[in-house]
């Protein structure tokens, strides 16, 4: 098992807050990070994991050829895919015990669930699709887009080291300018994670992490860069603790891209992300020095983040249902995120120890 | 009984004053008198949109009355159902409507995405459906009524008409205090900011109440509407709209809606 790290830990503090954010009214949920800045732990989650595909690409054993990284990725996509066809299936197991639990058919409607109830036959289609989501069960189909689209900016990397981020930038400006989307089925809508404005997050990890990228002078002025990143950190502190959201109607066209929305990934969140991964990086190690423990438990975490996020979703939505029979109170959201970050730590800890069998 | 039947007087003289407005006449199985419907209020920028010659932009949000949960069909959705009715009303206009209803949604979570569809849709008009998730989530009358509130005003003051669509009525909430409150306070932001209010509480429940024995709107779990409750709901929708498209503040008559 590879020893703890700045990636493993931070995607360990992202799922953790991932699954705070994920039992709406939980009273921590006051004081994650989208509480004190514009962008949330999906934004850091989805950069990282465009950093992890560089360490993947160009990993220890020298730079991997397009054809492998291709058949990684895509495999990868695949795996990522089946885990949200089970979660999902489960989820709605789930919500359909609840109705039955608690006798309210209404439980059948959380959650944008309905429609797996009342249009089965079209809403199983789309569930396959991945054009019908479930909220908080929405991020894993932006991973299988991610994962789909990454060989392209693996082939771009390989032509020249500029052209992952300028071809980032163009499907990003693009999406803006036309406000494309993919659309949702059978009920009307859009994906509330657009991965064509997404992938700006991803490719901008992938892109930071190159050792000898175009943004790799950010290694080497690393004071300039936290002097440049305070102030816009402050900034959005100030705004998320006021509250202000510009008014999309006054912005001047493209809109879009003056909104602090989170389905486009607006440039006000991805600078607010930057500025963060710029104040903050290196604190891991100081971090690591101090506690220890907490820095091996979360990259515990981050290195097995997909199980640990498919736990984490469930027992997110389970601990829905006990706050709505226990009420909410300290205790019981106390006891809520207890359990959640138990089962998380566990899921981690079994999926390593059941490697380790095998290794031996 | 007696004040209904005035109240229809003073509509049907007030309709028959505006000339120009002819909503179109309601199904057996919907008709409910016009007050039980909603109290008038201006459309003014609908209104600007079809003397132009349209298309007329429409956005719909909200839960599951929006989405269309218990609908046989996508065609039989109220959005779906408005847009024959109101292109058959105002002949040759052409009514887009963008469907953005979202299941189990409280009008908070629906006021967040409302900003950012409406950017995205630059609508003429946006109807609203809210209020129920509201009244079964516990929501206190102060905080919706807060929601509500800044919500019209953002429209309003980015010159957009908006629609708020009422609760529904369902024998299982007629007593429910909750359920109560939060359609007090929806009539009351909406006389406040005067603003168009589909009443589909006291429609539904005129409906009910008056023809025994006729087709049921709500579907077998009693709390959501068949295809038949959703042809009402877009026929009660189109009424107000059409009704309202030709009225300015000037015209509109001091009529107290009733209490009930």
């Amino acid at each position: 098992m590879r020893a703890p790290n700045e990636i493993d830990f931070w995607r360990g503090f992202a799922l953790i807050t991932i699954f705070i954010d994920h039992v709406p009214g939980l009273v921590f949920e006051n004081y994650t990070m989208r509480n004190f800045g514009l962008s949330d732990a999906a934004e850091l989650f989805v950069f990282l994991a465009g950093w992890s595909m560089r360490l993947l690409v160009d990993g220890r054993r020298g730079r991997m050829s397009v054809l492998e990284s291709t058949l990684r990725l895509e495999s990868r996509a695949i795996t990522i895919f089946t885990v949200q066809m089970i979660l999902t299936q489960l989820a709605l197991a789930i919500t359909a015990a609840g109705a039955l639990i608690f006798e309210n058919p209404l439980f059948l409607e959380w959650n944008n669930a309905a429609a797996a109830f009342q249009e089965p036959v079209e809403t199983q289609i789309g569930l396959a699709l991945l054009t019908h989501q479930l909220f908080y069960f929405d991020i894993l189909p932006l991973y299988v887009v991610l994962m789909f689209m990454a060989p392209l900016f693996v082939i771009a990397d390989r032509t020249a080291r500029w052209l992952p981020l300028a071809l980032g930038l163009t499907i990003y400006l693009a999406t803006h300018i036309t406000g494309m989307n993919i659309p949702t089925w059978p009920v009307e809508g859009r994906w509330y994670f657009n991965p064509f404005a997404w992938q700006l997050n991803f490719v901008l990890g992938f892109v930071v992490a190159d050792p000898k990228g175009v943004l790799s002078f950010t290694r080497n002025h690393r004071t300039l860069l936290r002097i440049l990143a305070a102030p816009i950190v402050l900034v959005s502190l100030w705004l998320a603790l006021t509250d202000f959201t510009p008014n999309p109607l006054s912005m001047p066209q493209p809109r879009l891209l003056f909104t602090f929305d989170k389905t486009f990934a607006a440039p006000a969140r991805i600078l607010h992300l930057l500025a963060l991964v710029a104040l903050f990086s290196g604190l891991f190690a100081v971090i690591s020095r101090l506690l220890p423990s907490i820095t091996s438990f979360l990259s515990l975490l981050g290195r097995n983040s997909l199980y640990v996020f498919s736990l984490g979703s469930i027992t997110a939505l389970l601990s829905q249902y006990v706050r709505y029979e226990l009420g909410s109170s300290l205790w019981v959201d106390t006891g809520v995120l207890g359990v959640g970050i138990i089962i998380m730590g566990f899921t981690a800890w079994i999926v390593e120890w059941r490697g380790r069998q095998r290794g031996s | 009984m007696r004040s209904f039947a005035a109240t229809l007087l003073v509509l049907a003289f007030c309709s028959s004053a505006m000339a120009q407005s002819n909503p179109p006449p309601l199904s057996p199985q919907c008709e409910a008198p016009g007050s039980d419907i909603a109290a008038n209020a201006p459309l003014a920028h609908l209104a600007e949109r079809l003397e132009k010659g349209g298309p007329l932009r429409i956005l719909a949000i909200g839960s599951s009355s929006t989405t269309g949960v218990g609908a046989s069909s996508r065609r039989k959705t109220y959005p779906a159902q408005l847009r024959g009715i109101l292109e058959s009303a105002l002949k040759g206009v052409e009514a887009q409507i963008t469907n953005r209803g979202v299941s189990g949604e409280v009008a908070a979570t629906t006021a967040d995405r409302l900003r950012m569809e409406v950017a995205l849709e630059k609508p003429d008009v946006v109807l609203w459906q809210l209020g129920t998730n509201d009244a079964l989530a516990r929501v206190s009358a102060a905080d919706f009524e807060r929601t509500v509130s800044s919500t019209v005003e953002w429209l309003k003051g980015n010159d957009i008409d908006v629609v708020l669509v009422g609760l529904q009525y369902t024998p299982k909430f007629a007593r429910d205090e909750n359920y109560f409150i939060i359609r007090q306070t929806l009539q009351k932001v909406a006389s406040e900011h005067n603003v168009l209010h589909v009443r589909r509480y006291d429609a539904m429940q005129f409906i009910a109440r008056h023809q025994p024995g006729s087709e049921s709107l709500v579907s077998g779990d009693d709390l959501h509407l068949n295809d038949t409750g959703y042809q009402c709901m877009a026929e009660h929708v189109a009424h107000a709209v059409i009704a309202n498209l030709f009225v300015r503040k000037k015209d509109l008559p001091k009529i107290e809606p009733p209490s009930k």
